[in-house]
């Protein structure tokens, strides 16, 4: 249904961008609004069965050869139209969020904060309910200008990265291919160390240089990020992790293929990973509250990981 | 066939838009093609069920709809007037445009991203100048706004228009779900999760939830609030609180020379111990003990002896030893 929705808005907007345009061409409105041809050649075939008096007969009269777009009897009901309050709260909380982002460019940092002014003015009562939602973006504000830099500038970066799943730190050379963020912020770099494409949490790099080689990553498609960033690979082994009720967070932060529901109202959570080693931490930081099933060489691990920090202990058995 | 919605919302939008009188039911009933179609076809009720929801389709979409007496029959009349509808002059100059167009682009979420595109157009047919060589000297920057939780929706709306909502929800570490009575006031995006703040109304106290312990349905009441709305709610200070930000208290840990390096950005202070030692001086929040059993063999804590006593029970248990002295609250599983 949300599509007969997205459509009305977009017919309705185009009334309004067509009459300042006769003769518009079909390939630059597609762009325009963001839509392919075939889409909007299906809104051009419904705008001629819509009338604009309520005695009807006075459809639109919009016609297209496929090339161009003509409106022969231009109608003054195609006025800009007010934004809706969800449309003021889209724009209004994308815009603060990513002006709030350190290690933003300054300039790009000041345009949207001019635009954040200048749409709540024109959105009036419609931006009143943007304030009761907030998204934070958190980014270490030097090493993104770095990064961002180092992008603009199309050069390789050097890197002194701690591994969270290790607990070590790492040198790496990566060829970055953009910035990504969705709260905290990742690099997106083809790592020349591992030769394999690999997200670099900047809270996690300890230091960072903009090299004088250019960076040559292969090409990449663009990550789909529409099932959470980190994605394990098909063929990635699994992992099966048992946790009480106390370590159902597990399956709020790491993406699984499974998680059933135990008589206690813990979980059994089936993940996969690239690395299954590194999920050591994962093992130590439950504790109680949960324990690796499989495999049993992680398992092991975390046991001996466990029985060795105890020996720092002195007063331990 | 069937009429298109589409069609059915723009003969409506167009209708309403252009008379300068309020129309009755009848009168759009009888302009419409779709619902003259539906009222033969159907029923009274059909055509008033479906005029209903259109109505509110397009108030969604931003139209205002009057609701007026009629002049000519006392029928209650509905017209979008003019004046109301249109978009206040804006000049947004090019780089504030593209700035707007790259921040529109993070909603992954299906309402928004279409209100953000939606709001695009809309801007774009009143004249903003959107150019596409604008990337030139901006930020490579690809930001987007993870939405995963299916009570998003519904709270937003319920948010939006101050409904009160009821759902079940699992606090952290509960084995059981409660049924929760809330006021929702804020949501808040942190760290990639989304939170609610809200009046818990059988507990009579702000309450943060997170959206993925609520489970099942969200259901929204048509009553009012009960509780005044605060000025400003924020979601952040107390999530982060609950995140063991914001501690008062320290700590003191010996770390092994290169390991543990989220701990040394955050140490308040650190001396290195002999030659491959560090002590390091750390806040003391909510969840230390946790964070802290993960550094394994690289770290010892010093002080305080609780904390000392959490982690030494917590590396027991993955070594699969007994816990020591007292029962641990919760029972070993």
């Amino acid at each position: 249904m949300s599509n007969a929705i997205d459509q009305t808005r977009r017919m309705l907007s185009l009334v309004t961008y067509l009459r300042e345009r006769p003769g518009a061409e079909v390939a630059e409105v597609a762009r325009a609004f963001g839509i392919s041809e075939r889409e909007l050649i299906a809104d051009l075939n419904v705008l001629p069965m819509c009338g604009t008096s309520f005695r009807g007969g006075d459809l639109l009269d919009i016609d297209t050869d496929g090339e161009r777009i003509w409106w022969h009897n231009v109608d003054d009901v195609a006025q800009p139209l007010r934004l809706a309050a969800d449309e003021a709260t889209a724009l209004l909380v994308a815009a603060r969020a990513v002006a709030g982002l350190p290690g933003l460019r300054e300039r790009d940092r000041q345009a949207l904060t001019r635009a954040v002014v200048k749409i709540e003015n024109a959105a009036g009562e419609s931006a009143e309910g943007s304030a009761r939602v907030g998204v934070t973006f958190e980014a270490e504000g030097q090493v993104f200008a770095d990064i961002d830099r180092a992008l603009s500038e199309g050069r390789r970066i050097w890197l002194r990265y701690y591994s969270h799943g290790r607990g070590g730190m790492t040198e790496r050379e990566v060829d970055p291919i953009r910035l990504l963020t969705e709260g905290h912020t990742y690099l997106d770099g083809w790592c020349r160390s591992s030769e394999d494409r690999r997200l670099f949490r900047l809270d996690r790099v300890a230091e960072i240089k903009v090299l004088d080689e250019p960076a040559d990553p292969p090409r990449l498609e663009p990550r789909d990020l529409s099932q959470g960033l980190v994605n394990p690979g098909a063929d990635d082994p699994e992992v099966v992790v048992e946790v009480g009720p106390a370590g159902r967070w597990v399956a709020e932060y790491y993406t699984h293929d499974l998680a059933e529901e135990l008589p206690d109202g813990g979980l059994r959570i089936t993940l996969r990973s690239s690395d299954p080693l590194g999920l050591r931490t994962l093992a130590l930081r439950l504790g109680r509250d949960g324990r690796i099933v499989a495999p049993a060489p992680l398992a092991e691990q975390a046991k001996a990981a466990a029985l060795a920090a105890l020996a720092g202990y002195p007063e331990q058995p | 066939m069937a009429i298109a919605k589409a069609e059915r919302l723009m003969n409506l939008a167009l209708c309403l838009m252009n008379t300068r009188r309020p129309l009755s039911k009848r009168e759009l009933r009888e302009s419409v093609e779709a619902y003259r179609e539906a009222w033969q076809s159907g029923s009274e009720d059909a055509f008033n069920r479906m005029f209903e929801r259109d109505k509110d389709d397009l108030r969604e979409l931003g139209l205002v709809i009057d609701v007026d007496e009629n002049t000519l029959d006392g029928e209650a009349g509905y017209l979008a007037r003019r004046d109301r509808n249109r978009l206040p002059e804006i000049a947004l100059d090019a780089e504030e445009a593209a700035a707007l167009s790259l921040a529109a682009k993070v909603w992954q979420q299906a309402r928004l991203s279409g209100a953000a595109s939606g709001a695009l157009q809309k801007l774009r047919a009143a004249g903003v100048p959107f150019t596409e060589d604008a990337a030139e000297g901006r930020t490579a920057l690809e930001p987007y706004i993870p939405v995963r939780e299916a009570a998003f929706e519904p709270l937003l709306i319920a948010a939006r228009d101050r409904r009160p909502v009821s759902f079940d929800y699992r606090k952290a570490g509960a084995a059981l779900t409660e049924p929760r009575s809330v006021e929702p006031w804020a949501l808040e995006c942190w760290r990639g999760h989304w939170y609610l703040a809200g009046w818990d109304r059988d507990r009579g106290a702000v309450r943060v939830f997170r959206l993925s312990r609520i489970t099942g349905k969200v259901r929204s009441r048509s009553a009012a609030f009960t509780a005044p709305v605060p000025e400003h709610v924020d979601v952040r200070a107390a999530v982060a609180a609950f995140a063991g930000e914001g501690a008062t208290a320290s700590a003191t840990v010996r770390l092994r020379r290169g390991a543990g390096f989220p701990l040394r950005t955050k140490a308040l202070g650190a001396r290195q111990l002999d030659g491959d030692w560090d002590e390091l001086e750390i806040p003391y929040g909510h969840g230390l003990g946790a964070d802290l059993a993960e550094y394994g063999p690289d770290l010892v804590v010093l002080a305080p002896e609780e904390l000392r006593a959490d982690v030494i029970d917590r590396l027991r248990a993955v070594a699969g030893l007994p816990a020591q002295g007292l029962a641990v609250e919760g029972g070993v599983r």
